[in-house]
């Protein structure tokens, strides 16, 4: 209750600056499954097999980039669980890759970005890492909606996230 | 009473116009080691002050992922400037216009009509939305570019090597096989953009064969509305886009920078130690020459601390003497010279806190200089020292 509290009061400060009264409170147990959901499938799949609207659950673990984070927002990369990270500009193989620019290409089949949205389908204005108490290369299971474009971006909104521990 | 005593204030000023050469030439010396500090100085001042003045917390770079931290390799669609307009929300807007700066960055080489060599220089396609974005810029001098003209910033001559007058409103200059008038000539409060050269975006593509843009500059109204940017390009992953706060791209900047600050601190601890050992050099000879004057005036009664005292106060006030002459010097030559970098050019900047270093050295000099020599003159026993040719 008290870390509920807390999040509310910091959302209201950081909503309330000049010329705004706006002030926004969230629940971060809303958002946080205390079990983890059946079926899921991983990043790679997802992004293959999906298709706009479907309603399913991804595993992954945080990272894919250098900075997952989209700071202030309830946002960030997850990377598909199979796939190893090695150093900068080092050789890899098959399911490895780097976060230098170099394998920015072959990031983008195994990556996806996930937004925590509200019942209105609004991104929390929440950084994830406060919301959710999420780290680094943490494993989480999300539950949402895959929503997909022409250009075959992928983006998981996500509904619920359950974090492996 | 004699005994107690310190000597007169100005029996130590009236000895520095005793011996007027040896004096001057101790100025000369105390006043260019003070000058080398500055200038030393000043470039360090005017570097972080030009990467400073060029990062706003408010504008968001967009270009491409794979082009590494440097922006000149960078290549996007032209229709991302559209679709991050269309996309987010909290862009800044004025005179109807949204602060999306669509732009083209290249490095290339620049002909004016006097140069001797075509030095290498920075040119940005902009729209008229480029002054909104980027505040700093105001043009001081003719107009905006139209079809076939630039405008140059006021250290373009520096950064290409050319002289001033080339660059003056109506001259031409010749890059990528095109001639361009100039229209106008802008300052951006000591920024990196001062050492570019703007033309209008459309026609820049046109001349290099180019479609695509190099970056998009965006000004949001917050600079937390920043992370809206960075959710565009991470959502858009088909446009291989990243975005960077302007003012953290030109602070990634200063660290690429530190080994030169580092080094340009270290030389002026350096000269301010050779400058200290100069003046010991020449303080020793000094004093040396004085030794049958200081014995006079120990058998006078003076005490030798007070002796000790008026020997610092004539080092330290030729020192300050130095310190004024060489801020003088700095201010009115070396102030505002310009100087070219890699990513454009910068200004020497000769601030209270460059003179405050100066004034330092020069009292440190002033009594370091000054203490070893007549701490070893007043060791010599009073009769020895009367008897000294």
């Amino acid at each position: 209750m008290r870390v509920i509290n807390l999040l509310a009061v910091m959302a209201m400060a950081s909503s309330m600056g000049c010329g705004s009264s706006s002030q926004t409170t969230v629940d971060s147990q809303r958002y946080l499954l205390s079990a983890e959901p059946t079926g899921a499938i991983g990043i790679i799949a997802a992004r293959e097999d999906t298709e706009d609207g479907d309603t399913l659950v991804i595993v992954g673990r945080v990272g894919g980039s250098k900075d997952p984070w989209i700071d202030g927002r309830a946002a960030f990369t997850l990377l598909d669980a199979a796939v190893t990270v090695v150093g900068d500009g080092e050789d890899s193989t098959e399911n490895e890759m780097c976060l230098a620019d170099c394998c920015a290409s072959e990031r983008i089949a195994c990556t996806a970005l996930v937004k925590v949205v509200d019942e209105a389908g609004a991104l929390v204005p929440i950084d994830s890492r406060l919301l959710l108490g999420l780290n680094d290369s943490d494993l989480v299971v999300v539950e949402g909606i895959a929503k997909r474009d022409e250009s075959g971006n992928f983006v998981m909104l996500a509904n619920g996230v359950y974090v492996r521990r | 009473m004699v005994q107690r005593r310190l000597l007169p204030w100005d029996y130590g000023v009236r000895n520095l116009f005793r011996r007027p050469s040896r004096s001057g030439l101790t100025l000369v010396g105390l006043t260019i080691v003070l000058l080398l500090v500055l200038v030393v100085v000043g470039f360090i001042r005017g570097l972080e002050a030009s990467l400073a003045a060029t990062g706003n917390p408010n504008v968001a770079l967009v270009y491409s992922l794979s082009s590494a931290e440097d922006i000149e390799n960078s290549a996007i669609p032209a229709r991302v400037a559209g679709l991050l307009t269309a996309s987010v929300r909290g862009i800044g807007q004025s005179y109807g216009r949204d602060h999306v700066s669509p732009e083209l960055y290249l490095g290339t080489r620049i002909t004016t009509e006097n140069i001797r060599k075509p030095g290498m220089g920075l040119v940005r396609g902009v729209t008229i939305n480029a002054p909104l974005v980027r505040d700093q810029v105001q043009l001081v001098k003719g107009h905006w570019p139209e079809a076939g003209e630039v405008i140059v910033g006021r250290l373009v001559h520096s950064k290409i090597g050319a002289d001033r007058d080339d660059l003056a409103v109506g001259r031409s200059i010749e890059f990528d096989g095109a001639n361009w008038t100039i229209s106008g000539r802008f300052v951006a409060a000591g920024s990196a953009f001062e050492a570019e050269v703007w033309a209008p975006l459309a026609q820049l593509q046109t001349t290099l064969k180019r479609q695509d843009l190099s970056l998009v500059a965006v000004r949001m109204r917050d600079s937390n509305d920043l992370a809206d940017v960075d959710l565009f390009c991470r959502e858009r992953v088909d446009l291989e886009l990243k975005s960077v706060a302007e003012s953290e791209y030109y602070a990634a900047l200063q660290t690429h920078y530190r080994p030169v600050r580092m080094l340009g601190w270290m030389v002026v601890v350096l000269i301010s130690g050779s400058g200290v050992f100069a003046g010991l050099n020449t303080m020793y000879g000094a004093v040396v020459g004085r030794v049958r004057e200081l014995a006079t005036l120990q058998a006078m009664g003076f005490r030798r601390r007070a002796i000790l005292l008026t020997l610092v106060q004539e080092a330290t006030l030729l020192a300050c003497a130095g310190a004024l002459a060489a801020s003088t010097i700095g201010l009115v030559f070396i102030d505002g010279l310009a100087v070219r970098f890699t990513m454009g050019a910068f200004m020497l900047e000769i601030d209270s806190l460059a003179i405050a270093i100066a004034c330092g050295v020069a009292l440190l000099l002033g009594m370091l200089g000054a203490l070893p020599a007549a701490i070893k003159a007043m060791r010599l026993p009073v009769v020895e020292a009367i008897r000294a040719v």
